[in-house]
């Protein structure tokens, strides 16, 4: 274990610095790019259904924190553009950077793996997420297992979440994990076993599960969360105090942890790194719209919309609803979150899909109104709280940041 | 809980509930409790008994290996079965839908599956999956028609048999496939392709379900469907231009 900066520094420098990396400028991103550009760094790659995005910025945040003013040897898509091109974008701007943070779309993981060898690869969760497009997450899961099995012993460390049981199938073929008890709640997506289609048995709240039928079952943890703190492989248990809110964001740092840990990060300078990172690619920030302040919550699938409702605490808040493509065409999903939580506050439905909202609430027995335009709904709670709440479907939460200049 | 309380059964949520078909469960209690009707939701388990005094059963979308496990463990428990001899009602969206035919296939190599036998309809692997917004047309019992609003997404095709009659024509979407129809009714088994769920989008459709389970008409609702009117104009709308 490597603990401060300038150990982190020299021990990063070994390899692949500058020239294994350096190649012609490129004035577009060709379809080749991406394997070019990830090869010869030294990468981490966080995917996942829910959390890549926060997780990616406590990574990035822990190994900058390390980094000290070597810090500009990092690069990081930032922004949450995690498909081959937003990868291979953010490759392109720092082709002197040795050490890359990548999040990394489900979809990509493969090809990240077969071109980029990452050193640690972490691995958060599945849940059901846009199925207009992935029809069953288990081809997602299959996937990534598929390439880690081809990757073999040049593969990476997966930092794996111990509570679900399609990431512990995908990463059991890695040669060498690091489980990590995660407390998650959500478990209406893994019913079944990946492995062999038997019912899972769950003990309770404790989050653990096993398949009766077959090998399949939860690992012993090494980081664990519990409560708002995370236990270390050590035994010691640390208050990770971040400034970004929900028990969802605490399992994140926890599993940012296990990875930068990998890299020769104490847990104390990742845990101040950690505490730097605010607003990641915007969600939590706080816009201004007119004489509305807005904190700006992005919720993606119903697994998220079940970690934000409860963060919702201000009356009345704005939930705003898209179906493009990248929200996600079918919002069945509505009726899978429990807005019955929201009784007793006033709630504007907003967004093209408003409308299903507003059914969805009024069976819910919230008081509610629609106000589909964007912008006017967030006037209409102008001076009712501030800043008000606000939970978005990925298209109405980019048009946020764009109106509030925050992106 | 009194003996005239209506037991709403859903069906092996875990496994057939990943597109928010939980929600028609969700419409019919609220629909019977604003007209001071009683009504209670039990959710049921794969390995646990499935209630025999349910008024109506609801199955929703799953998976493939999903749709086998059901119906292994639906003709173990037996207790659907009896039900429906008793006069129950199913509502079945989707892969629920497909499960209650004679056949229908999983994965790529077109695996037949025995399926409940409750609609005479079998279902094999289509040609495209048919995912997005869906409009058919529906003929109520009293003959005047009405549309239906949904969102499919299903890799099978339906073909029906004699004893089964479509649920609906389709205007815009797939469907069953072959010839235009959408979902089919047999006694008092459904089967429909469409979530949304079906029944939030639908209120005259899920006001049908549940004159059926209780065999009475029921009066109309004029509190909710304002929110239901804007939500199907605006559906209506989107899926036509």
């Amino acid at each position: 274990m490597v603990g401060d900066a300038a150990a982190l520094a020299s021990r990063v420098m070994g390899k692949g610095s500058g020239a294994s990396i350096r190649g012609q400028l490129l004035t577009r991103i060709d379809p080749d790019a991406f394997a070019e550009l990830v090869k010869g760094r030294r990468i981490v790659a966080v995917s996942g259904t829910n959390g890549k995005t926060t997780s990616t910025h406590f990574v990035a945040a822990a190994l900058r924190q390390a980094l000290g003013r070597d810090a500009a040897r990092l690069v990081h898509n930032a922004d949450g553009a995690n498909l081959h091109y937003g990868i291979a974008s953010a490759l392109a701007k720092a082709r002197k950077a040795d050490l890359a943070v990548l999040e990394t779309d489900e979809r990509v993981v493969a090809d990240l793996l077969e071109h980029g060898r990452p050193e640690v690869l972490v691995l958060l969760n599945f849940s059901r997420d846009q199925l207009d497009r992935n029809h069953e997450i288990k081809f997602l899961g299959r996937d990534w297992r598929n390439a880690l099995e081809r990757a073999g012993a040049s593969g990476p460390v997966v930092i794996a979440n111990a509570d679900d049981p399609l990431v512990t199938w995908a990463a059991e073929k890695a040669r060498k994990v690091i489980w990590v008890d995660t407390a998650t709640t959500w478990n209406a997506d893994a019913a079944m076993c990946p492995a062999c289609g038997a019912m899972l048995t769950r003990a309770g709240a404790s989050g653990a599960w096993d398949c009766p039928d077959c090998d399949l079952t939860r690992h012993p943890a090494d980081y664990a969360v519990e409560g708002a703190a995370i236990r270390l492989p050590d035994g010691r248990l640390v208050e990770p105090r971040l400034n970004v809110p929900g028990s969802f964001n605490v399992a994140n740092a926890a599993m940012a942890l296990a990875a930068t840990a990998e890299l020769g990060v104490d847990a104390d300078t990742a845990l101040i790194g950690f505490r730097t990172v605010k607003a990641p690619a915007g969600r939590f920030s706080i816009g201004t719209f007119g004489d509305t302040r807005a904190r700006l919550i992005l919720s993606k699938n119903p697994a998220g919309w079940a970690e934000s409702l409860p963060l919702l605490a201000t009356d009345p808040c704005v939930l705003m609803i898209d179906s493009v493509a990248a929200d996600g065409k079918d919002v069945s999903w509505l009726w899978d979150v429990e807005f019955e939580q929201l009784r007793g506050k006033h709630v504007v439905a907003s967004g093209p899909r408003a409308y299903d909202l507003a059914v969805r609430l009024t069976y819910a027995e919230v008081e509610h109104e629609v106000i589909v335009d964007l912008d006017a709904a967030l006037k209409s709670v102008a001076g009712k709280a501030d800043p008000v709440d606000v939970i978005a479907t990925y298209t109405p939460f980019q048009k946020l940041l764009k109106t509030a200049g925050l992106r | 809980m009194t003996d005239s309380t209506v037991k709403i059964v859903v069906v092996y949520q875990s496994l057939l509930g990943i597109y928010g078909d939980q929600g028609n469960a969700k419409v019919l209690h609220k629909r019977l409790a604003w007209r001071g009707i009683d009504s209670e939701v039990a959710f049921v388990e794969p390995g646990e008994a499935l209630p025999a005094d349910g008024a109506v059963y609801l199955l929703g979308g799953g998976e493939d290996n999903a749709q086998t496990t059901a119906v292994r463990e639906l003709k173990k428990d037996g207790s659907l079965f009896t039900a429906l001899d008793a006069g129950a009602v199913l509502f079945a969206v989707c892969a629920g839908y497909q499960i209650c035919g004679h056949t229908f296939t999983i994965g790529e190599n077109d695996e037949v599956r025995e399926g409940l036998g409750l609609l005479d309809v079998t279902t094999r692997r289509g040609t495209r999956r048919a995912v997005g917004e869906i409009l058919t047309r529906w003929t109520k019992p009293d003959g005047t028609t009405s549309l239906i609003t949904g969102f499919e997404n299903h890799g099978g095709f339906t073909t029906l048999g004699p004893d089964a009659a479509p649920l609906a024509q389709v205007e815009v979407g797939v469907g069953n496939a072959d010839d235009g129809t959408e979902g089919a009714v047999q006694g008092r088994v459904i089967g429909t392709y469409p979530h949304g769920p079906v029944l939030a989008r639908n209120p005259e459709l899920a006001d049908h379900v549940l004159s059926l389970a209780l065999g009475r008409d029921l009066e109309p609702l004029p509190g909710p469907q304002a929110e239901h009117d804007g939500l199907r104009a605006e559906r209506i709308a989107f899926v036509r231009r």
